[in-house]
């Protein structure tokens, strides 16, 4: 009896293995299939280029004037407080740089790429799940047009340019916000506060940060969308709500941006 | 953006998957395609800028010349570190290595704009404070000197007042390490101290041990003894010498006839005085005498050469003439 149990659990442990290998293989098949897509030049036909740019005006523009304003109060009341901190230690001259580091290498990006998240890929995966639910995307393909070029790969398309908008944006703002706030509107700190920025933006730490961003693009873009192309299918047999496989997409998204940003935390620091 | 992830929060999680209301078409945009193109304009101008503002922050547009510095530790030092001059960065570090005699041998690009600081009498100082990195600084005391020529050899040195700060506390380690003089010596003071402390006190630590300190009271003991019998001897000593018939008076008397036998010699050597006088007179007759005795000396020799004269003379005309010279057979 207790074999029996021992065996069954085995054999439900190694399901749910299968199941969650399947998940990350899954987004892997769709990364490559829209990166496969990206580089055909197929794709930028009249009507392909028409909906990867109203993908993108959509998705960026009303984000960029209200990531633009929430980072930069953020950003001011930070750089606030680590300039107060450092004074009142006696530690001015490394407030810049740390100010630089925690703002710009690290928090900025990772806001970046969690409000394009919630705000733009995780809605439209559960645009695209609910089309599958509806049968829109069936009646598409029936219609001879496929789904995955004309509404997976302009959304997917569109997050990735606004992670990297908004990254890029925000990035060169908090350094303008942390130049005035330190040192006020005038222009003779600049040579020395150039000088700091370029000490700590080091070869090695500029890449990270590319990368860093590059990644963080890839993961909000691609898993919500991987898991509203194959959970959708897998919702609609395991008789699961929209909701449900929404969370479960949201989960796997920010365990990805999780370890992204601790790579490039150990790459940096480490 | 049609919002249909906060539609979808009021199903509970039991729901089945369900028939939603349909999705609407999206808003048509005018001039879509030239929006995207400016949102892709913006930002590649953006990341463009940034790059180049990040390579002219690092130092890629500006032209340098090398100076390396050469320490015999290289630690703190970083690639891309500032090297100061009245504070203000004038080069940056580009590269460090370890030369061949074993030194570390930092690269330095200096700003050629800055380079005129530099000259050839200018010195180079590592200094590592308490917090923050290591700081790489130029110092030129004359600057009408010669310029500093492009890769230029120069060797950083740590600060005088931090090398004699170093010195110092090397020197106070070894004055207090566990086998150094002043631990011995204050380890001597304090059993110095503890026998002072102890049963014999002073005498103790003058005598070395508690054995000869008690060696020295029973010496004093003794000395006392001593000291009353001397003293009882003394007491007897001075009725020997000084009582009624003891040795002074009779010495006194000694002293009343040896000044009578002394006045007597007195008059004895007068009376030789007068005898000396005397005798002195003698002698001067003696002298005229001797006086005298000269010029008859030198008649008696002048007679006696007269007389030889004659004698030869004699010799020579006289007919009996000895014959000298033997004949023989």
């Amino acid at each position: 009896m207790i074999h029996f149990s021992f065996l069954s659990a085995l054999r439900r442990l190694g399901r749910i293995i299968r199941v969650w290998l399947g998940s990350w293989w899954q987004i892997v098949l769709f990364g490559v299939l829209v990166l496969t897509l990206t580089l055909s030049p197929s794709t930028y036909d009249r009507s392909g280029r028409r909906a990867i740019a109203r993908q993108i005006v959509s998705g960026t523009a009303p984000n960029l004037l209200w990531f633009t304003v929430l980072s930069a109060l953020i950003s001011v009341v930070l750089i606030r407080i680590v300039v107060v901190t450092a004074l009142s230690y006696g530690l001015s001259r490394f407030a810049i740089e740390m100010v630089v580091r925690v703002l710009v290498l690290e928090l900025i990006p990772l806001t970046a790429a969690m409000f394009v998240a919630l705000r733009c890929t995780l809605p439209d995966g559960a645009e695209l799940q609910l089309m599958r639910a509806q049968g829109t995307l069936d009646a598409l393909q029936r219609q001879g047009i496929d789904p995955i070029r004309h509404e997976f790969l302009p959304r997917v398309l569109s997050g990735v340019f606004s992670v990297w908008m908004l990254g890029a944006v925000s990035c060169a703002m908090t350094l303008v916000l942390a130049y005035l706030t330190i040192y006020g509107f005038t222009p003779w700190a600049l040579v020395g506060y150039t000088r700091v920025v370029g000490h700590v933006f080091n070869p090695a730490v500029s890449l990270i940060l590319v990368l860093k961003i590059f990644f963080f693009s890839l993961a909000v873009s691609f898993i919500p969308m991987a898991s509203a192309y194959y959970d959708g299918l897998t919702a609609v047999r395991r008789h699961r709500t929209n909701l449900a496989t929404g969370l479960a997409g949201m989960v796997r998204l920010f365990a990805v941006v999780l370890l992204i940003e601790v790579a490039s935390l150990m790459g940096n620091y480490y | 953006m049609p919002n249909y992830w906060l539609n979808h929060t009021d199903i509970s999680m039991t729901d089945k998957v369900h028939d939603a209301s349909p999705v609407p078409a999206a808003p048509p945009v005018a001039n879509i395609e030239f929006k995207a193109a400016l949102l892709l304009i913006l930002m590649v101008v953006l990341v463009s800028a940034s790059a180049i503002y990040l390579m002219y922050a690092r130092g890629a547009f500006e032209s340098t010349q090398e100076l390396v510095l050469i320490a015999d530790d290289a630690e703190g030092v970083v690639v891309g570190m500032d090297i100061t001059f009245a504070g203000f960065p004038i080069g940056r570090v580009s590269h460090i290595a370890l030369s061949s005699e074993g030194k570390a041998k930092m690269t330095v690009d200096v700003v050629k704009k800055d380079a005129h600081w530099l000259r050839s009498s200018s010195v180079f100082t590592m200094e590592r404070g308490m917090v923050g990195a290591t700081r790489l600084r130029a110092f030129s005391g004359v600057l009408s000197d010669p310029p500093l020529p492009d890769g230029a050899v120069r060797s950083a040195e740590i600060p005088r007042l931090l090398a004699a700060t170093k010195e110092l506390i090397q020197n106070l380690n070894t004055m207090t390490a566990s086998d150094s003089a002043l631990e011995l010596s204050l380890r001597n003071v304090q059993s110095v101290t503890e026998k002072l402390a102890g049963k014999s006190g002073a005498l103790g630590v003058l005598t070395g041990s508690d054995e000869n300190a008690k060696k020295l009271y029973l010496t004093l003991d003794r000395a006392n003894q001593l000291l009353a019998t001397v003293d009882g001897l003394a007491v007897k000593a001075d009725s020997q010498v000084f009582g009624k018939n003891g040795v002074m008076p009779e010495t006194r008397a000694a002293m009343v006839q040896l000044n009578g036998v002394l006045s007597d010699v007195r008059a004895s050597l007068k009376k030789v005085d007068a005898v000396l006088v005397e005798a002195q007179a003698v002698g001067a007759n003696v002298k005229d005498a001797t006086v005298d005795l000269a010029p008859l000396r030198a008649d008696v020799e002048s007679n006696l050469r007269k007389v030889e004269q004659l004698v030869n003379e004699i010799n020579r005309k006289w007919p009996f003439k000895r014959e000298t010279e033997i004949k023989l057979p």
